[in-house]
């Protein structure tokens, strides 16, 4: 139980745009699940629904068989989920170690153990250097570095990662790929929407091909990659 | 099991640690020594008076403003609710100034409670609402019954204050006030509010409860300038809703506050000071154009200073933030 | 009784007709700068300190003056454009940055006005043949309707403008969308500059009106009315000149019905409970933009 993500019928309309019409998926502790599809499809829709943006019309959200549909972002992060964006989001007037610190604030342990933490995960992400500049000093890669060191501090169960590789140069790339496979062999359970298709292929257990707010196809990379209907929609050849 | 690397950041953070207590230290030392001597060595006692209740307003300002992220354009709201809470307890009830000072505080705490609904308002919006909200407050006391707060001839208090003590009361207001802070500044809740500052959304997403940390700063910045009313009215011994309403208090916090630096707790203090001499040298020589100069020199700091004295060093010297306080 | 409040109804109009004026020059401040201009009132007012210069110096009565006013503030808005504003731009915080420089700039015009021409409220005696019209059963002072004629032509120019001439279309491009408008090769800084000129000349022009409709003004009268600029422009949406035209006719006939049936000073507190009540309720306005955070 711990760490499933269990999502059923989800919709989500904006005014007369219907953006998710009835997506469901699960996800287990220690996969990946790929998400792809063209943009517009709905796939940060769907993350924006998980973790609080936007409140879904119907349909459920269940976090280690807690139900999360609709809850306020604080408490679905509090449940362990944890994101980041495709456009960084930092904290840019804060410093690097004072971005780590926000998610675990409320955590009753000492200073000291907090600081130790997040200075150690600087360590991991090799931002140690900086970690008194403030954030918005940081270049976009840099900045994607520490959204996942952020994401990490509090320990999420859950992890959903938007586009991390974009606009990233191919050593950082890689960089993040190992951290999002020590994330995986760590037992968090991982949603991971990307267009870098090689990532995916590399990464993903399970991979869902989204189109017009619908899954159109489910499966192994291998399936997926052969599916008519996804080759049609989004892979093209 | 060692952890080189993990030391060496523990001491690197004790060294830094270590001098910014320090420089605390030595800014709230040098701030209690100095006003404690202004009666001992016979300097001006009113304009230090009015020095302390700038630093304690552009410090509290620096709250809501620096901190949290809300421009309160209707500050002085809190400041005359402040005023006429003490009047009417000190005239009314009779009450000790030491009793009716922390109500009055509390006065503008509740006033901060009711006007929360506002917190939800982005920068433009918050800012002439605030403003609405002033005006609203400074109608409705002008229009409650003479017997309570004295129409339009205000309100007389008629204790006998003595100018020195009220010099330490505003000396003691300030130095809560400063202390409080300096705590704010280094606590967690400072940092959920700096969060909140820089992306609401965001910090949402990780885990803070955005509306509860935005209430808290609020309600801290709006006890202080109660305060500030509550001694001043002491101080002066009268309150009408002309003076304790007045924009310009609103106009001297604000520009005081960003002469010398949001963000910082030594930024607004820095700018009181130097404000304060500013204004008593040109009232001096230039009595007519005092309030032309202030305007001007708001501009001027906008235009060519916008982060203030302590805001523009720090932007120079970006390794010193974790020192400074 | 319904002689007053038909009295009250057209007076409403009128002032309506004022605070459009009020309101539309602030939202094509705000539509295309995004400068939230808390100086309006104050540079209002220097417009009505103006007709007062020329009449009591010149002999010119306050219609003759209009013409003058909107010109030379025009000109004073242009320059102050290139001054003031595109330092604010390349700082880290413009939207703060811009309260602060036009609060500035609200205080340095009080004071100048403080220093010309003391704390006095001033008034401009012209008198015009007839005093005043009737209107059905009512009586409207001449000035008043001249003034509501004045703010009409305005309206119609400045829809001319705005809809017909290709400034003014780039100017409402600009409102809809700043960048999307430089990217097609607008020029957006002479574009700004033109908005910031034209909403000073209009500014300038209802200052006259104002000395026209209004019994007196002081150096201090421009905070009130940078408030109902305020109240105008968040009722009829922030940026939405059409709306801000609207909501300053809704908000004056409200305010001079609220006088009507309420005293003074509570009739104050209604201008003020409006504009809390909207933001709150619904922040958008009529018909405006994002007002949360």
């Amino acid at each position: 139980m711990s760490g499933t993500i269990e999502v059923k019928e989800l919709v989500k309309r904006f005014g007369g745009l219907t953006a998710l019409d009835g997506v469901g998926f699960s996800a287990e502790p220690g996969q990946v699940l790929g998400i792809i599809g063209v943009n517009g499809a709905g796939k940060t829709t769907l993350m924006n629904c998980i973790c609080g943006i936007y409140r879904p019309d119907s349909g459920s959200i269940r976090v280690a068989g807690v139900d999360v549909t609709g809850r306020s972002p604080h408490e679905i992060a509090h449940q362990g989920v944890g994101r980041t964006f495709q456009i960084p989001r930092v904290f840019g007037r804060m410093s690097l170690v004072d971005n780590l610190l926000v998610p675990v604030l409320d955590r009753k342990l000492p200073d000291r153990q907090l600081l130790e933490q997040a200075e150690a995960v600087l360590e991991q992400m090799r931002l140690i250097d900086l970690r008194h500049n403030h954030a918005d000093e940081l270049s976009g890669g840099q900045q994607k570095l520490l959204e996942m060191a952020r994401m990490l501090m509090p320990d999420p169960k859950v992890v959903m990662l938007d586009e991390p590789f974009a606009g990233v140069h191919p050593q950082l790339c890689r960089f993040m790929i190992e951290q999002i496979e020590s994330m995986r062999d760590g037992g968090k359970t991982v949603l991971l929407i990307s267009h870098d298709l090689t990532s995916i292929y590399r990464l993903s257990n399970t991979v869902i091909a989204m189109n017009q707010g619908k899954v159109i196809a489910s499966g192994g990379v291998a399936d997926i990659r052969s599916n008519q209907q996804v080759i049609e929609a989004y892979l093209g050849d | 099991m060692t952890n080189p690397t993990g030391n060496s950041h523990a001491l690197d953070r004790e060294h830094a640690d270590q001098i910014f207590r320090r420089l605390a230290w030595l800014l709230g030392i040098s701030v209690t020594s100095y006003f404690l001597l202004v009666p001992v060595l016979g300097l001006n006692i009113a304009f230090h008076f009015y020095m302390m209740l700038w630093i304690t307003m552009a410090s509290a300002f620096n709250v809501s403003s620096g901190f949290s992220g809300y421009m309160p354009f209707g500050f002085v709201a809190f400041y005359g609710v402040g005023a006429f809470t003490t009047a009417i307890l000190v005239k009314k009830a009779g009450l000790s100034i030491v009793l009716a000072l922390p109500a009055s505080g509390l006065a503008g705490v509740l006033l901060s409670l009711l006007f929360a609904p506002t917190l939800r308002l982005s920068g433009i919006y918050f800012a002439i609402v605030s403003l609405a909200l002033a005006g609203i407050c400074r109608l409705t006391i002008s229009n409650l019954p003479e017997e309570l707060t004295g129409g339009s001839f205000g309100l007389q208090l008629g204790s006998r204050a003595e100018p020195l003590q009220a010099f330490y009361l505003m000396m003691g207001v300030m130095l809560i006030a400063l202390a409080t802070i300096l705590w704010l500044s280094r606590s967690r809740l400072g940092k959920a509010l700096r969060a909140v500052r820089d992306d609401a959304e965001a910090a949402d997403m990780m885990g803070i409860n955005v509306g509860w940390v935005r209430l808290k700063g609020w309600m801290i910045a709006a006890f202080f300038p109660a305060l500030c009313g509550g001694v001043e009215a002491w101080y002066t011994n009268i309150v009408d809703t002309e003076t304790a309403f007045n924009t310009l208090i609103t106009a001297k916090t604000v520009i005081y506050a960003v002469a010398g630096g949001l963000g910082t707790v030594t930024g607004p203090v820095v700018g009181a000071i130097m404000m304060s001499w500013l204004d008593e040298l040109i009232w001096r020589r230039f009595p007519l154009i005092n309030l032309l100069i202030l305007g001007v020199a708001t501009m001027l700091l906008v235009l060519f200073l916008p982060r203030g004295i302590v805001g523009s060093l720090l932007r120079a010297r970006p390794q010193w933030r974790r020192f400074i306080p | 009784m319904s002689i007053l409040i038909l009295n009250g109804l057209v007076n409403g109009l009128i002032v309506g007709a004022i605070y459009a004026m009020l309101g539309l020059s602030l939202s094509l401040l705000y539509g295309v700068l995004r400068v939230v201009n808390f100086a309006h009132g104050e540079l209002v007012i220097a417009g009505s300190f103006a007709a007062y210069v020329l009449f009591s110096v010149a002999g010119l009565p306050p219609l003759a003056s209009a013409p003058i006013a909107a010109v030379c503030f025009f000109l004073f808005g242009w320059l102050a454009y290139y001054l003031l504003i595109p330092r604010l731009s390349r700082s880290d915080d413009p939207e703060t940055m811009s309260f602060l420089l036009m609060y500035g700039l609200s205080i340095t015009l009080a004071a100048a006005m403080l220093l010309a021409f003391g704390a006095d409220s001033r008034s401009i005696d012209y008198e015009f043949n007839p005093v005043s019209l009737a209107i059905g059963p009512v009586y409207i002072a001449t000035a008043r309707l001249y003034a509501l004629g004045v703010t009409i032509v305005i309206t119609l120019m400045m829809g001319w403008f705005l809809f017909r001439t290709l400034p003014g279309k780039a100017l409402r491009a600009a409102q809809m969308n700043r960048e999307a408008t430089q990217i097609v090769g607008v020029n957006i800084v002479r574009l700004s500059a033109l908005a910031f000129a034209i909403a000073s000349g209009i500014a300038g022009l209802t200052g006259v009106l104002i000395a026209l409709v209004f019994p007196a003004f002081n150096p201090f009268s421009g905070a009130e009315y940078s408030i109902i600029g305020f109240i105008v422009i968040v009722l009829g949406g922030l940026g939405n000149p059409v709306g801000a035209l609207i909501a300053g006719i809704f908000y004056g006939v409200a305010e001079q019905m609220a006088s009507v049936f309420l005293p003074q000073a509570l009739a104050q507190i209604v201008g003020f409970a409006i504009l809390v009540g909207t933001i709150l309720l619904r922040p958008t306005g009529l018909f405006g933009w994002r007002a949360m955070r």
